[in-house]
């Protein structure tokens, strides 16, 4: 009737509307059901899977195009999964062997990386700098939040120094994101090892520095206040606020304590020197696990500053607890939004232990570190590792601890021939979820609050950062 | 063999048992001197090993194989004792029971202590000798009244109780049915009865005094009659309990499909071969499920229990302890291995295995733990975790090595080898003779152990 007719015009405009211009449409292409376009969309898939086994990585292929955008949104994950995968397997063709081999379980997480050979990295538009911290990232030289945190605004400290924006273009700030920051922190996060929620968190701070800059400033003066505005982060959140924490947390540790602490944190050891330095007298156990066994480094720098300690692994830990464990301190590499603290795989292990025995257990995190995402349980946000180090048995080879050792041969394990075995798996998790009600105190530098308190901070913090990425995962 | 006139005196203590065989016996004396050595030098658990020689060996000698083939350590006890009993000259069931005591007191000198097991096996030998002593009928006629007469009293006592609290019979009457356990605690409406037995005692040959002072080594009057029967019925008993150990797997495995179903995944700890043929069987019956398997720091038992697993056919993964709460959130059943089973239902396992039961119970996972019956124990774990506990060589913990460093040598190191795992974490005990709760468990003391034997050989 009258009133179809207009809506049959509108809707001819609104379906031109829908095709944008820049997608490219093979020009003769018949109208098909929606199961049909599927099929071919499959189809193609294969055809295209075929071709890549045979020809290896072709970077210029152009990939199929999208048929519809209805069908788009449908099959758009599997498309940016799939996409993901090629270029995975194109820079590392030797990842297809090892496909198999990673757990059912988490196949949702990016697989361990080998150790980068920093001398075979030819791509020229990345700074040696980089790769070096990428090295050392990957070989577990550098591990913690804190550490690698600072490494991390270290590096970028010198790129800033040796920069220079291009003449051509007239935002230097884009420039600078584009060609500098972002490649960088990708290549980390991508070859490297996966960044943790510290290193995240500081990254989205340098980015906003740099936003903030005015334009038209001089580089030289850019320069000055991005590597000023880096120092005092550092200073602040990091150093400052280490010192506060252990200022908060002395108060809790008591004459006679017997305190437990787990792995290596930064700031829990900073706390109970401070202690001791104050003429606290009290006990240390430290708890470790393999394979990195973070928790030699700690029994070194608290026995040689004179702190009587018991160095056990975590299977004494309930015969233990029970008898003399006073307190538990632990580190954190994350605090979630909901109060569960992201941490070393073992972690939620000791505080299930003490909270078992109404133990108290104060985490030990700066509010730097402290990230909007919230996570139930382990498996959902994790990290693997590489699953050698669950092989090799050999307690000084492992991880950072094989700088104890000489040159003792390898020997022989049990699991040694563990590839060829189709129905073995190995699985070598880096961290784990420690749920809040474990917790009894989150010691920040603002003060030693209840778990629940977390997303409080969160919101006082950084109220602009809440507004918009609330729902955002830390994904750059 | 030697005369025995000797005999009957020396065999009344049970510390004398040593001499008592040595001088009387002198094959079973290094029958069982050699037991003793073995039991020292821990052969038992290395006969695994000692089949791959070289670079395994040295391996093996610097991580401490602690007791795994525990079943024929059990076995070989059982046989030994089958071989000191069966030649020797004991005349009365009292005598007998001495002698075992004595061995128990032995071997748990030897390094018995490490493997509850001996003990129990002990104790169920002389329980089996009790038992026999009771009922078999003798032909000498000195014991023939006393027999019969403890016969009917029983059968009095418990028709008494039974009219008395109106009920059938109930646990304690099942207690006090026992002679010696009327006799001792005089709660027994019977008064007369008692007069009657203590009559009979001063009557019996060996003229010694029954009512000891400690209470302990005290045998029932007509245990100490001569009894010529009794060797054929206990050896019978011993037999029994032989083709008991040797089914024990077969009996555990006929309930893996009970308790394992297609598509579980199972976490289990460290190296236990009950667990691993446990699993084994439910793979040989065509149940398609997943193993994760805790490696067990310091030992690294789970290495060998994952490998022997995949070879079998099961999809097995290997994770470090520490992320055993972790992956707990996917695990649908965990499988614990048993070193002993205590009077109250709790667990002795391999050290760490408490977390993992915590971690289970945080995540409402049904532990299931697998074991023989010789594993049960009449103990209660009055030391808490130091029960059946013993702290072993930090070595594997941290080289020795690096222990030229004054400052780590100052370090204190721990090495526990077992876990104390309280009743109310387990869910259930699969055995040879069924699935029982923890709660059930003291009850099958009973059928198992007298009580008079509960206590430690010392």
């Amino acid at each position: 009737m009258d009133s179809t007719t207009p809506t049959n015009a509108a809707e001819a405009p609104k379906k031109e509307k829908k095709k944008p211009d820049n997608i490219v449409i093979p020009p003769k292409k018949p109208k098909l059901s929606k199961a049909e376009r599927r099929e071919l969309q499959e189809r193609q898939r294969a055809a295209k899977a075929a071709a890549q086994t045979d020809g290896g990585g072709d970077a210029g292929k152009p990939k199929p195009p999208k048929i519809e955008k209805k069908e788009k949104t449908s099959t758009a994950p599997d498309e940016s999964k799939r996409k993901l995968k090629e270029e995975v397997k194109k820079e590392d063709p030797t990842e297809n062997e090892t496909a198999d081999e990673v757990v059912a379980l988490f196949s949702h997480l990016p697989r361990p990386k080998p150790p980068i050979d920093i001398h075979s990295v030819s791509n020229p538009s990345i700074h040696p700098v980089i790769t070096t911290l990428g090295h050392l990232y990957s070989t577990h030289t550098l591990l913690g939040g804190n550490t690698r945190c600072r490494a991390m605004l270290q590096t970028f400290a010198l790129l800033l120094q040796s920069y220079e924006p291009p003449q051509t273009s007239r935002d230097y700030r884009h420039d600078l994101d584009h060609s500098l920051l972002k490649p960088a922190f990708q290549y980390w996060t991508a070859q490297c090892r996966p960044h943790s929620v510290s290193m995240g968190n500081a990254f989205s701070f340098l980015k906003l520095a740099v936003a903030n800059l005015d334009r038209d400033l001089e580089w030289s003066e850019a320069r000055q206040i991005l590597l000023e505005s880096t120092e005092a982060y550092v200073n602040e959140r990091i150093e400052y606020a280490g010192k506060a924490v252990s200022r908060h947390a002395a108060s809790k540790i008591q004459e006679g304590d017997v305190i437990l602490v787990f792995g290596r944190s930064e700031v829990v050891n900073r706390l109970l020197l401070d202690a001791h330095r104050d003429g606290k007298k009290f006990r240390v156990i430290v708890v470790d696990s393999r394979p990195l066994l973070e928790g030699r480094d700690t029994l070194q720098i608290l026995s040689r500053a004179g702190i009587s300690c018991t160095y056990v692994l975590l299977n004494a830990l309930s015969y233990l607890m029970m008898r003399e464990v006073t307190k538990v301190f632990l580190g954190a590499s994350a605090l979630m939004s909901n109060g569960s603290v992201l941490s070393r795989v073992g972690t939620a292990c000791v505080a299930l232990l003490a909270q078992s025995n109404h133990i108290p257990v104060l985490v030990c995190c700066e509010t730097y570190k402290i990230c909007n995402r919230v996570q139930l349980e382990s498996i959902t946000g994790n990290e693997l590792g590489d699953a050698n180090d669950v092989a090799c048995t050999d307690c000084e080879r492992v991880g950072p601890s094989n700088r104890w050792s000489g040159e003792k041969e390898k020997k022989e394990e049990v699991l040694d021939d563990w590839k060829n075995q189709p129905n073995l798996k190995l699985l070598n998790l880096l961290y784990d979820l420690t749920p809040s009600d474990f917790v009894t105190g989150v010691v920040t530098e603002v003060g030693i609050l209840p778990p629940t308190s977390v997303a409080v901070l969160l919101r006082e913090m950084s109220p602009q950062e809440n507004n918009d990425s609330a729902f955002k995962g830390t994904d750059y | 063999m030697t005369s025995d006139t000797a005999a009957p005196s020396n065999l009344e203590d049970p510390s004398n048992v040593r001499r008592w065989l040595q001088t009387n016996h002198p094959k079973q004396f290094a029958l069982l001197d050699n037991f003793e050595i073995e039991l020292r030098l821990g052969r038992f658990s290395s006969t695994r090993d000692a089949s791959k020689p070289g670079a395994h060996q040295g391996s093996a000698s610097s991580r401490y194989q602690y007791g795994r083939d525990r079943r024929l350590i059990t076995t070989r006890t059982v046989e030994l004792v089958r071989a000191i009993i069966g030649p020797t000259r004991w005349k009365t069931a009292a005598q007998l029971l001495t002698l075992l005591r004595g061995l128990g007191n032995e071997l748990h000198a030897a390094g018995g202590y490490r493997e509850p097991a001996i003990g129990n096996v002990l104790r169920r030998i002389m329980y089996a000798v009790r038992d026999e002593a009771d009922h078999v009928v003798p032909s000498q006629s000195s014991g023939v009244d006393d027999m019969e007469k403890i016969d009917e009293l029983t059968e009095h006592v418990s028709s008494k109780l039974r009219v008395s609290t109106g009920k059938e019979l109930s646990l304690a009457s099942m207690l006090w049915a026992h002679p010696q356990h009327v006799t001792k605690h005089s709660r027994q409406p019977s008064g007369d009865y008692n007069d009657r037995l203590r009559s009979d005692s001063m009557g019996s040959e060996s003229g010694i005094d029954c009512w000891d002072a400690n209470g302990s080594n005290i045998y029932p009057p007509h245990f100490y009659s001569r009894r010529d029967d009794l060797r054929q019925s206990v050896m019978e008993a011993i037999q029994e309990m032989m083709s008991e150990l040797e089914d024990l797997h077969k009996n555990i495995n006929e309930q893996a499909t009970q308790h394992i179903h297609a598509g579980e995944i199972i976490l289990t700890y460290a190296l236990s071969k009950t667990v691993e043929l446990f699993l084994k069987a439910a793979a040989a019956k065509k149940r398609k499920f997943q193993v994760i398997v805790c490696e067990g720091a310091p030992h690294f038992g789970g290495h060998q229990m994952a490998k022997s697993l995949a070879e079998a056919g099961i999809d097995t993964t290997v994770i470090h302890d520490a992320a055993t709460f972790a992956i707990m959130a996917r695990v649908n059943k965990v499988l614990l291995p048993a070193h002993a089973v205590l009077a109250n239902g709790g667990l002795i396992a391999p050290s760490g295995s408490n977390m993992v039961a915590l971690a289970a119970k945080q995540n409402s996972v049904p532990v299931v733990t697998v074991a023989g019956m010789f594993k049960l124990c009449p103990m209660y774990p009055h030391e808490g975790q130091n029960t059946l506990n013993d702290l072993i060589s930090p070595s594997s913990i941290l080289d020795y090595s690096l222990m030229g460093d004054p400052v780590l040598s100052e370090v204190e190191l721990v090495n526990p080898v077992h876990d104390y795992i309280p009743p109310q974490l387990i869910d259930l005990h699969v055995t040879n003779i069924g699935g029982f709760q923890p709660s059930y468990i003291y009850r099958l003391l009973a059928e198992y152990y007298h009580s008079d034997d509960w206590e430690a050989f010392e």
